[in-house]
């Protein structure tokens, strides 16, 4: 257990080329965001850029962070951590991402949002459930 | 590590794990902060994703995709950097180790001024939580109150308290300054009030003409040749209607007392003329919208830049109050370009926490190296561990910003 703790100091993993892989990630989000005309929709930026930006943030962790190296400690402290934290988004997603309600704020002029609703008059569905 | 080792002749070696306490508590406090920030972030994209709209314009959000893309190759050659020094420190290389940690604190001191430069753009044009206005209503009612918060503090600026040293409220300082005008003393001082004065009836009195066209509609007039002919008309007409009534009012009090005199009926009181006055608007009674339009179109508007096309009235007078032929006013006139953001505020919310947070995490960071740092040559191998920790805890702040620069700076809906 403690040769592969030393293993990971001896020949130390390659932390110039995870830089150089770092740099190039870099790069490449900064590259999809100046040349978006060749990206069929902003959903499709969002998956690349996002989707680099986890490969990025694994090399950190791995290399920088020495978190291959470490020992199963690492999930114990981590998982519970990684589940909580997904908590509060999901805990708010059903409040604010799936809104069941009208949104009713300054910034929504009555007429819009008259304009919004269907023309079949199903208008009740949409108002508030006080 | 097993629990036949507990069983056997030798004592177990150590119970716990392999790596150092603080090293341990490291992680675990980073467990904290990895929930902290996905606090945040989650709050950002259920907000973002649960709102109808979000500004993304550049133009809007003064979001500069370059300059983050800088910030984040500035951390991640900081945590290169980091690891370099920790690994130079496992190896005795201390004068390499600091070599590196300085290279490390002067890129952190890099992204510190970065951001204060992005910082400054959004603070200078008012992309400050609670201060955005979200509709055309909102940046009118926000333009006047800036107009105002310019003439009162030219007014404060500009009042000599008395011996007193009281200084009274705004109208009267206003009434103490147009007094002093009437019989001004110094040039220099002259100029001011006049220019004080100038602001206020720009802001109050002398800004647009209601006038009626030939087909009955009333119109808006910011031309001031015509707003002071129709002040001289009035004023002609109120001396002529003065004059006509001073005249039918000794005429009929002649009238009168002959009536007495002949024992008659007295004549009916002519009563008399008022003339009416022209409609002039101050830019404080304009907050009605169907007065004033504050764009020419729409700022929903496809055509963005058409959208923003502010109404000649308002543009002309902030250019007149910003121009150098008052620069007596406009070093008191901080009054931004009306420029409804829908969700601005929203936006201007969590990008500030996430980002604030964010650098202050940062300077956390560099106050950790400073303390190494300022071991000088004195740096040795007792401080291995704490630069593994204050370097893990400089990676997980190059995570975080992994993070953030694309879901901020890139990703627009």
């Amino acid at each position: 257990m403690a040769d592969s703790h030393d293993d990971g100091h001896h020949s130390h993993p390659p932390y110039l080329i995870i830089f150089c892989v770092l740099c190039i990630f870099t790069a490449l989000s900064w590259a999809a965001d100046e040349f978006q005309e060749f990206i069929p929709n902003m959903g499709v930026l969002a998956v690349i850029v996002l989707a680099i930006a986890s490969v990025k943030a694994l090399c950190v962790m791995l290399y920088f962070m020495h978190l291959k190296f470490e020992r199963n400690w690492k999930y114990v402290l981590l998982a519970p951590t990684f589940i909580l934290a997904c908590g509060l988004p999901l805990a708010l997603l059903p409040d604010i991402g799936v809104h069941y309600y009208d949104i009713d704020v300054p910034q929504n002029s009555i007429a819009d949002r008259v304009a919004d609703m269907p023309e079949d008059g199903d208008a009740e569905s949409h108002s508030p459930g006080h | 590590m097993s629990h036949s080792g507990g069983h056997t002749a030798k004592p177990p070696l150590k119970m716990g794990l392999a790596i150092p306490n603080s090293k341990l508590c490291m992680w675990l406090f980073l467990g904290t902060e990895i929930m902290f920030f996905t606090a945040f972030i989650g709050t950002y994209l259920v907000l973002r994703l649960g709102s109808p709209d979000w500004p993304s314009d550049v133009a809007d959000t003064h979001i500069n995709v370059r300059l983050g893309g800088f910030n984040t190759f500035v951390l991640i050659f900081s945590s290169y950097m980091v690891v370099v020094a920790h690994e130079a420190m496992t190896m005795k290389d201390f004068a390499k180790a600091r070599k590196s940690l300085w290279v490390t604190f002067a890129c952190g001191i890099v992204f510190m001024g970065v951001k204060g430069v992005e910082y400054y753009g959004k603070i200078s044009h008012d992309i400050v939580p609670g201060h955005i206005a979200e509709t055309e209503d909102q940046a009118l009612r926000k333009l006047v109150n800036e107009f105002r918060e310019s003439r009162d503090e030219m007014g404060r600026s500009l009042f000599v308290p008395g011996e007193d040293g009281e200084v009274p409220d705004l109208s009267q300082i206003s009434v103490a300054l147009r007094g002093e005008l009437a019989g001004a003393a110094e040039e220099s001082r002259k100029a001011d009030l006049q220019a004080f004065v100038k602001l206020e009836d720009r802001l109050e009195n002398s800004f647009l003409l209601v006038e009626t066209d030939p087909e009955g509609h009333q119109v808006l007039s910011s031309d001031q040749a015509r707003i002071e002919a129709a002040r001289a008309e009035f004023s002609k007409a109120e001396k002529t209607a003065t004059a006509a009534n001073t005249a039918a009012k000794e005429s009929h009090a002649a009238a009168v007392a002959k009536a007495v005199e002949e024992d008659r009926e007295p004549p009916a009181d002519p009563g008399i003329v008022v003339p009416v006055p022209p409609t002039i608007i101050g830019l404080s009674a304009t907050v009605r919208r169907e007065l004033l339009p504050l764009f020419e179109a729409s700022h929903e508007s496809p055509d963005h830049e058409a959208g923003h096309q502010l109404n000649p009235h308002i543009a002309g007078l902030l250019r007149e109050m910003r121009s150098e032929e008052n620069a007596r006013i406009a070093a008191f006139f901080s009054v931004h370009n009306p420029h409804p953001i829908k969700y601005g505020n929203v936006f201007a919310s969590t990008y500030f926490l996430m980002t604030g947070f964010h650098a202050i995490h940062v300077i956390v960071g560099l106050i950790l190296f400073a303390i190494v740092l300022k071991q000088g040559p004195a740096l040795d191998e007792k401080w291995t561990d704490f630069v593994e920790n204050s370097g893990l805890y400089w990676h997980f702040v190059d995570l975080v910003w992994i993070f953030l620069f694309p879901l901020i700076y890139i990703i627009k809906f």
